[in-house]
């Protein structure tokens, strides 16, 4: 029984987790745009939907809340980063996060900071119900990646990506492509927060952290980029990758950075060995 | 008044510290164009390093040192030829290296996590009080500024008039006319990496025994690094070691008016505010195509 249990926590995890990655696919894939701000808009969804829903607000509009306040983050920040490419694209929306890991610190009123966020209310009551729940919504995200990559708009996001001006001579609105590229990306991250806090029921300030960051790069590159089923792919792979490790017995305290320890090793190995990962269509640029 | 002494006497210990941190740093990234966020891994690791010798061990304080010097230099040549050689070799853009050292400072945060232990450590040495116009300054704080002036300017004269040190220019301002005239960039890049993890080393060791040691520091560390190049120029040593004076400087005067907690805030609204307004920071010439 508490296997099976263990496997329902773990298909909860994988679903959530695959609506993070297959959004950040869209920006950092399809449109090229390297965003490691990813995990401030995924802290961005999850403390606003807790503190509302800890507020008494109805659970459902706490998360869409969630989602359109990390949405609305994203459009903002692609509006003065959109100049930037490459590495200082990347330190700048890193910055971006390490900023609002810093409020969620300090802004102790609100967020109560280092203690975190405890008794945020759950959205269904057993696991079970909530496996579908998350399920349900992956499958749909997923429809709405799929159909998004396939679509005008998504190609329109590959020829920015692979050259700009050629996409701007062409007639193509770049600048309004990118900021919605970042903005969709964003609410889906927004989302996942939003149901991730429902979930493990308390926050604090660490999700802000570089642990989820390289996580989410991980599945990303593992799976490969510009390819929604790469997103899904390289998200199960490697959460189920350190699991044994569990079985082998080795204490919780070795446990945490064991799992840190083989995400970045992956990493590292898949950009050396295998930049593409397993499906993907581009390099990281 | 003594407020205001103090505050900015702290600004330049601050100051002084991040530009241990950020001349590595940015030496790494002017010859090899890449940002080495690592480099934060190899100063976490030199902190720690010295307190496994001097107070683990118990070895004597200047053996200590010297081991983690040359253990420190020698992590940061292991991870350029394990990981970046490698990515170099497949002609990997700047951002697949940027991926790689992100990760690799998270491997070792957590290595450090798994050998050591998350609870804080300490260096514990003798560390008398002075008064300076009224300000408190620290036996300890002394050292780490007129340690990071003597390194400064000793790296300033080993890129200004040593041999070895024109090669490293020479590489950085242009890898294949460096190349036509008989210089190996790989062997100066490895060069490069001893040099900047050995400084990296030494503000490891500076800040271990200032301050406490916790397994993530070194990405405190860096991040105030970067941001201190950034604000001077990335890509020139004397502008990054004004960057993060100035960095120093505007946090610890920033507190005047802001709760201390937002410390670190300041330096990454700094750092946004560059990267926008002046990718190039302070005393960038030229004009890079961003």
């Amino acid at each position: 029984m508490a296997f099976i249990n263990y496997l329902i926590h773990l298909g909860i995890l994988v679903c959530i987790y695959s609506v993070l990655t297959v959004s950040l696919n869209l920006a950092v894939g399809f449109t090229g745009l390297l965003n490691l701000g990813h995990v401030g808009f995924f802290g961005i969804g999850a403390y606003s939907s807790a503190l509302l829903a800890v507020a008494g607000f109805p659970i459902w509009l706490s998360i869409l809340c969630g989602a359109l306040l990390a949405g609305i983050a994203g459009i903002l920040l692609s509006l003065p980063t959109m100049r930037l490419k490459g590495d200082y694209l990347a330190l700048a929306t890193l910055g971006f996060s390490f900023i609002l890991g810093s409020v969620a610190r300090n802004w102790t009123d609100v967020t109560r900071g280092a203690l975190g966020i405890p008794g945020i209310p759950k959205i269904v009551k057993g696991n079970v119900e909530f496996l579908i729940v998350v399920a349900i919504i992956a499958v749909i995200s997923y429809l709405i990646f799929w159909k998004l990559s396939r679509s005008r708009f998504g190609k329109t996001c590959e020829a920015i990506r692979d050259d700009e001006l050629a996409a701007k001579m062409l007639g193509k609105d770049t600048f309004m492509h990118k900021i919605a590229a970042l903005g969709i990306s964003a609410f889906f991250a927004g989302l996942g927060g939003a149901l991730f806090a429902h979930y493990i029921t308390f926050i604090d300030p660490s999700i802000f952290g570089l642990g989820d960051l390289i996580l989410l790069f991980s599945m990303l590159i593992v799976g490969g980029l510009a390819s929604v089923k790469g997103s899904a792919i390289g998200t199960i792979i490697i959460f189920l990758l350190p699991e044994p490790l569990r079985f082998i017995g080795f204490p919780s305290s070795v446990l945490g950075p064991a799992r840190e320890i083989i995400f970045a090793l992956i990493l590292l190995l898949i950009l050396i060995y295998k930049p593409r990962g397993i499906v993907g269509k581009v390099d990281l640029a | 008044m003594a407020i205001a002494t103090q505050l900015i006497l702290n600004g330049l210990i601050a100051g002084a510290i991040y530009a241990l941190v950020a001349s590595g740093f940015s030496l790494i990234y002017s010859v090899t164009k890449f940002m080495h966020l690592a480099h934060g891994a190899i100063l976490a690791l030199g902190a720690y390093l010295m307190y496994t010798f001097a107070v683990l061990l118990g070895l004597n304080f200047w053996l200590a040192i010297l081991l983690t010097l040359i253990c420190s230099s020698f992590a940061g040549v292991l991870m350029d030829q394990l990981v970046y050689k490698r990515l170099r070799k497949r002609k990997a853009s700047g951002a697949v290296l940027l991926i790689a050292s992100i990760a690799l400072v998270t491997l070792v945060s957590s290595l450090i996590l798994a050998f050591w232990g998350a609870d804080v450590k300490t260096i514990p040495m003798k560390n008398p009080v002075f008064d300076f116009l009224g300000a408190r300054v620290t036996q300890i704080q002394i050292i780490i500024i007129v340690t990071s002036i003597v390194l400064l300017l000793g790296l300033w004269l080993l890129m200004k008039k040593t041999k070895l040190g024109k090669a490293m220019r020479a590489v950085a301002d242009n890898k294949d006319v460096a190349q036509t005239v008989g210089i190996n960039p790989e062997r100066i890049y490895t060069y490069t990496f001893i040099i900047g993890s050995f400084l990296a080393g030494v503000a490891g060791i500076l800040i271990g025994i200032e301050q406490n040691l916790y397994p993530t520091m070194g990405l405190s560390l860096i991040i105030k690094g970067f941001t201190g190049a950034v604000i001077g120029s990335l890509a020139s040593v004397p502008g990054a070691v004004l960057g993060s004076f100035i960095l120093g400087l505007v946090e610890n005067i920033g507190i005047w008016w802001l709760p201390s907690g937002y410390k670190d805030a300041i330096a990454f609204v700094l750092l946004f505010v560059f990267l926008l307004i002046r990718p190039s920071g302070l005393l960038g010439v030229k004009v890079r195509e961003v």
